[in-house]
This record gives C-alpha cells, sequence and structure tokens, in this order.
C-alpha cells in the first residue's frame, strides 16, 4: 500500500511541469502575437500619415472638400470620393441591414432546423466569393441587368426622386452600392444569427406562453436582446464597405464628379486608391492617393472603436436592467 | 494527451514561423546579372512579349516585363527598381530631369483605335476629330446628332445615346488619344490638354484596355479608345477618322506607316516625338497614330546588356512588329533611335 501513494502523486507532478512549459510558451506566442498586431497598426498609421503628409501640407484640410482629380494640372481633392463612398456604403447598409436580420430571423426562429443548415451554409458561401470575381459579375452580367431593367424601372415609378434621374448606366454608384450590399450580407447575417440563437429560450418561450404570436415574441424579446449585438454588426459592416476596393472599382465606373443621381459613375476612397495608384506617374498624385489612403484609415478607425463603443454601452445597460 | 497536442501545436506554430523568415532572409539569392527587368506600358506588351523568348536566344538575356501601365513604368525606371521603363507618352521635361539621367528611345510605332458598340450597323462609323471632342467633352450625345449623320451617308445611325468610355488608370493610350484631341480641338487643349489621365467631364471609366474593351462590348451606343492590337484581336469594330487632308483613315500598317512619314527626314530633340493629327498632303495617315518610348538610364551596372538590347529591338525587333499591327520604324526614326542608344552608357 505505501508504495502505491507516491505513484499517483508523480505523474501528476510531471504533468504540472509540462503544464507549465506549454503555459509560458503559450503565453510568450500569444503576447508577441497581440503586440505586433497593435505595434503593426500603430506602424501603418504612422506611415501612411508620413508619406502622405506633402499633399497634407500642400493642400491642407480644404482637400477634403474639394471636388477635384486632376493628374495634368495636379489639382487634387477628395470630395468626390468622400460622397461616393458614403453614399454607397450607406444604401449598401440600408439594404443589407434589414435583409440580414431577416435571414437570421428565418434561419433561427422560423425554418425547419433541416432546411435551415444548408441555407445558413449557402449564405456563409456567399462570403467566399472573391471580390474581384463578384466585380467580373458585376461588369458582364450584374451591371447591364441593372442598366437596362432595374434602373429604367425605378426611374418608372420613382423618376420624380433626382436620386433616380438622368440616363441609366451600367456603371455608377448604384451597381456598386448593390454589389456592397451582397458582400456585407454574409457577414452581418452571420453575426445577427449568432446573436438570435443566443436569446434564452426561457425568454421566448415565456413570451409565446403568455400568449404572444411568433411575431410579438420576435418583436419584443428576441429583436430587443441582441439589438447591441446588431448595431455593431451593422457597424463591421459597414467597415467592410467602406473599405472595398476592387469589386467597387469594377462597377463604379471612376467617375469624376458629383451626380444627385445615382445613376451615372462616381466613385469611393478606396477605389480610386486601387485604380490608379500602380500607375501613378508623379510624386504629388501619390502622395495625395496615400491622403486618401489616411481619410479612409481614419473613418474606418472610427467606425470600428464606435461599434465597440456601442457593445460595451449596451452591455453595461442590459446587466444594470437584468441585475 | 490534449496538452501534449496542445504543446506540439505552439510548437509547430514556432517553428512554421521561424521557417517563413528563415526562407524569407535567404530568399534574394540573385540569379545571373543577364537577367533584365522592365515595367511600363500595356500597349507594347504583346510586341515585347514575342521579343523576349528571341531575345532569350539571342543573347541569353532573361527578360522579364511587366505591363503596369505607362506612369508605373516612368515612375519605375525613376526610383531605379525595374532596369529600363516603357512609355508611350514621352517623359515631360520635369519627369526627364527626375528620373536623373535617363535617355527615352523610340522603338515602336502602331497608332490607338476608337471601337464603338452600334449592333445593327452594317457600315464603318466615320467620325472626326472634332466630333471625337465634342463627344468626349460632353456636347455630341446622340449618335444620329448632325454632325455625324452628315458625313456617314451610308449609314442609318440610330438615336442611341453615346457613352463615352475613357480609362480610369493613367495610361499612355490615354495620353496618345488626348494628344490628338487637343490637336483638333481648341477647348479640349485649353481645358484638359494631353496627359495620361484627366478630370474626364463625362463617360465611364474602366481599367486597362480590356476594361475598357468590356464597357464598350457591354453598353449599347458606347465609344473608347484602346490601342489597335487590343481591339483587332478582340475583334472590336473600330471608326475611321478624318485626316487633315480630309480623307477617312483606318489604323491599319498603311495608314500608320503615312504618319510617320511625315516627320522631318532629320530629327533632333529629346525623342519626344509626336505624330498625331499629320498636316495636309499625307491623305492614307492615320491621325491618332503614336510613337512609343523606352525608358534607359544612361549609366547602370547592366548598361551594356540595356544597350544591346534596345539595339536589337529598334533593328531586328521590328520584324516582329507587323502581325501585331505594329509598323517598323521608318529609317530616319530608327537613326534618331541609334544617336538616343548611344548615350547609354557614356
Amino acid at each position: 500500500m505505501s508504495t502505491l501513494t507516491p505513484d499517483p502523486a508523480a505523474p501528476v507532478a510531471i504533468e504540472r511541469r509540462g503544464i507549465r512549459l506549454g503555459d509560458l510558451l503559450f503565453k510568450g506566442v500569444a503576447g508577441v502575437a497581440a503586440l505586433g498586431v497593435t505595434a503593426v497598426l500603430g506602424f501603418l498609421t504612422y506611415k501612411i500619415f508620413a508619406l502622405a503628409w506633402p499633399a497634407m501640407q500642400k493642400y491642407g484640410l480644404s482637400f477634403i472638400w474639394t471636388e477635384a482629380w486632376n493628374p495634368n494640372t495636379n489639382v487634387y481633392g477628395a470630395l468626390t470620393f468622400i460622397y461616393g463612398t458614403i453614399v454607397t456604403s450607406f444604401i449598401a447598409l440600408l439594404l443589407a441591414t434589414p435583409l440580414s436580420i431577416a435571414i437570421a430571423l428565418f434561419l433561427t426562429e422560423l425554418a425547419p432546423r433541416r432546411l435551415a443548415s444548408p441555407i445558413a451554409t449557402m449564405v456563409e458561401l456567399l462570403a467566399a466569393i472573391p471580390s474581384v470575381v463578384l466585380g467580373l459579375w458585376g461588369i458582364l452580367v450584374f451591371g447591364p441587368w441593372i442598366a437596362n431593367h432595374l434602373e429604367p424601372w425605378l426611374q418608372s415609378w420613382f423618376g420624380f426622386l433626382p436620386i433616380f434621374s438622368g440616363d441609366p448606366s451600367q456603371a455608377g454608384l448604384l451597381p456598386a452600392a448593390l454589389v456592397l450590399t451582397i458582400m456585407i450580407i454574409p457577414i452581418t447575417s452571420a453575426i445577427c444569427r449568432e446573436l438570435f440563437s443566443r436569446v434564452p429560450h426561457d425568454l421566448t418561450d415565456g413570451s409565446l406562453a403568455l400568449g404572444s404570436t411568433r411575431w410579438e415574441a420576435i418583436r419584443r424579446v428576441a429583436l430587443p436582446y441582441a439589438a447591441p449585438g446588431i448595431s455593431a454588426a451593422v457597424l463591421l459592416g459597414l467597415g467592410r464597405a467602406f473599405g472595398e476596393a476592387i469589386a467597387v472599382t469594377q462597377v463604379i465606373g471612376s467617375g469624376n464628379a458629383i451626380n444627385r443621381s445615382l445613376f451615372p459613375p462616381g466613385d469611393t476612397l478606396a477605389s480610386r486608391i486601387a485604380s490608379t495608384y500602380q500607375g501613378a506617374s508623379n510624386n504629388i498624385e501619390v502622395q495625395s492617393l496615400l491622403y486618401l489612403g489616411a481619410i479612409l484609415l481614419v473613418v474606418s478607425l472610427i467606425t470600428n472603436v464606435s461599434a465597440q463603443a456601442i457593445v460595451n454601452r449596451f452591455q453595461k445597460a442590459r446587466r444594470m436592467s437584468t441585475g | 494527451m490534449r496538452k501534449a497536442l496542445g504543446l506540439a501545436l505552439v510548437v509547430a506554430t514556432v517553428v512554421a514561423i521561424a521557417a517563413v523568415v528563415g526562407a524569407a532572409s535567404a530568399a534574394p539569392a540573385k540569379k545571373q546579372d543577364t537577367s533584365i527587368s522592365g515595367a511600363g506600358s500595356s500597349f507594347v506588351f504583346p510586341l515585347v512579349s514575342k521579343w523576349i523568348p528571341a531575345l532569350g536566344s539571342a543573347y541569353g538575356y532573361n527578360v522579364s516585363y511587366s505591363p503596369i501601365g505607362s506612369g508605373g513604368g516612368i515612375a519605375a525606371v525613376t526610383a531605379r527598381t525595374v532596369d529600363f521603363g516603357a512609355s508611350d507618352a514621352p517623359l515631360s521635361a520635369d519627369q526627364m530631369a527626375a528620373c536623373k539621367g535617363c535617355v527615352q528611345v523610340p522603338w515602336a510605332l502602331s497608332a490607338t483605335s476608337t471601337p464603338y458598340n452600334l449592333p445593327g450597323l452594317n457600315c464603318v462609323v466615320r467620325l472626326t476629330g472634332p466630333i471625337l471632342a465634342d463627344i468626349y467633352l460632353g456636347n455630341t450625345t446622340k449618335w444620329n446628332d448632325a454632325s455625324i449623320t452628315k458625313i456617314n451617308p451610308k449609314c442609318n445611325m440610330p438615336d442611341t445615346k453615346i457613352t463615352p468610355v475613357y480609362r480610369s488608370d493613367n495610361s499612355g493610350t490615354s495620353y496618345n488619344f488626348t494628344d490628338y484631341l487637343s490637336a483638333v480641338s481648341g477647348t479640349w487643349k485649353s481645358k484638359y490638354g494631353p496627359g495620361v489621365n484627366q478630370q474626364w467631364p463625362t463617360g465611364v471609366g474602366a481599367k486597362g484596355s480590356s476594361g475598357v474593351a468590356g464597357v464598350i462590348s457591354k453598353t449599347q451606343g458606347a465609344i473608347g479608345y484602346v490601342d489597335v492590337a487590343y481591339a483587332k484581336a478582340n475583334k472590336l469594330r473600330f471608326a475611321s477618322i478624318k485626316n487633315a487632308s480630309g480623307k477617312f483613315a483606318t489604323p491599319g500598317l498603311r495608314g500608320i506607316k503615312a504618319a510617320a512619314a511625315t516627320l522631318p527626314k532629320k530629327i533632333t530633340g529629346d525623342g519626344s516625338l509626336s505624330i498625331v493629327n499629320p498636316k495636309k498632303g499625307n491623305p492614307l495617315a492615320y491621325p491618332i497614330s503614336t510613337f512609343t518610348y523606352v525608358i534607359v538610364p544612361t549609366s547602370s551596372s547592366k548598361s551594356a546588356e540595356l544597350r544591346k538590347m534596345v539595339y536589337w529591338a529598334v533593328t531586328r525587333g521590328q520584324t516582329y512588329g507587323p502581325p501585331l499591327l505594329f509598323q517598323p520604324l521608318p529609317l530616319n526614326v530608327q537613326a534618331f533611335a541609334f544617336r538616343q542608344i548611344k548615350q547609354i552608357n557614356g
């Protein structure tokens, strides 16, 4: 018996030592990775600003509200691109948010499980389409369809709105916004699905037991519960839309002017950088493109930080109300 | 067991990272010094890609070329990240100064075509320089505009909206086209001028020749401009353009040759040769023809090889041109090219 007692202790001790080594290694790797990413972000931001500095000095803040991009006379301004970025992203959000919520609700609350999981997979596969492929489809199929069918239809019903005036065009702000919508939906709907599946069943069941309909249970219980997460998901989608370059470049048509209508070509910050950086022939053009990059970076950082802030605030509020 | 697995995973990750870092630092092992890198014009790319294997068998040079666009080629050779640059737009005085000891040599001759999309039209549309300028200025917006129907009596011009298509990236083709527009339209010249890119007042932008061709083929009533080799290879229908002699010319080898023949016998200057809108007396001349240039630093570690390569290109290399719609350089331009080449490795 006495020989048995130390036996179980011995492997434990060895195992402990193993854990410690593993812990140490893991801590090191994880720490380096985390600090590394932070350092990269800081360095990148610094470098973009440093490289764009000559353009910032030359054009100052008025760059932001100047509507010009002329490599011949070296007059540059960002307004057309800021306008294009905001308009395309917000239309994309406006369309993608309700659709994503509907998809997520269908998958978590309404669809039978046999149907739900293949559909969920398909929606997520949408995210796997490389944006350049989506852009090609935009040039060859989607853009012409918009110009020949969607835009004339919009015009015949809502032509009195200035945003649907003018000649239909296969490349423009509207095609870009719709391509962005397709790109955002998988991200926001996946997050929303996750959020709805976390709504405690006690709550929805309780609501149903009190006599509310399925829709009432969703509206009064599930939606408020998931609201903070949804707003964060939307902001993440917005970040994606702001930054998307290639697919937008392919369908937006590189316009140089701000139009009231959504039909004619425009351009976004990211897409102007993508389409002209490689061939930029002089320093000030490159620096101006980097200035656009700096604006985009700042806007994206602000979007992401506010997404986090919103989540934190809602969580605090919820903790206080439930606790 | 699971912990061991975790540990193994961590170790594997560390090893993998180390391997990648190691590989990266070991990568820049130098190849032989007969490898020559170039970048720039996509216009000249079809010809250069024929030259590359021929240069390989003639001299054993391993030439690589990235068709990133003329603007990018100028920037790359200025920064000396490549051994030579190629551009369809001649270097401006500022760019020449910035390149610090570069010489530009005309090494190919071709033209820019103006393809259009008008299905069901069984004739070649005729256009003039001023009409093209008005289309790109946004003044002429319909295919049955009086100015167009007047010179196309045999064509039944449709009541279709004209969508001008332009290159959104900086491109030598844009330079050639807007150089021509500046030559034929005072308004274009004063408002925009020639340039590798413009603040285009109207139309749709697309990236690269393929992008422009894609938009044209998908948009009824579109017109654009791409190098003629690309237009021919992709079976695009393009307009014939009225030259200064009042004749309508197409961008074929004959038309390009006639345009180049308008240069003076003895060519001087820094190497920029504009042959857009050649003057009266050349009835065959196609008015949107252009030379394209190679830009080489006068002194570099590969001067001897570059000198040989460019010399080969402007002599033997020219025989590869005609099937691709590159007209061989005329003798006076070739003689000028020789003088320019002499400056390499002075």
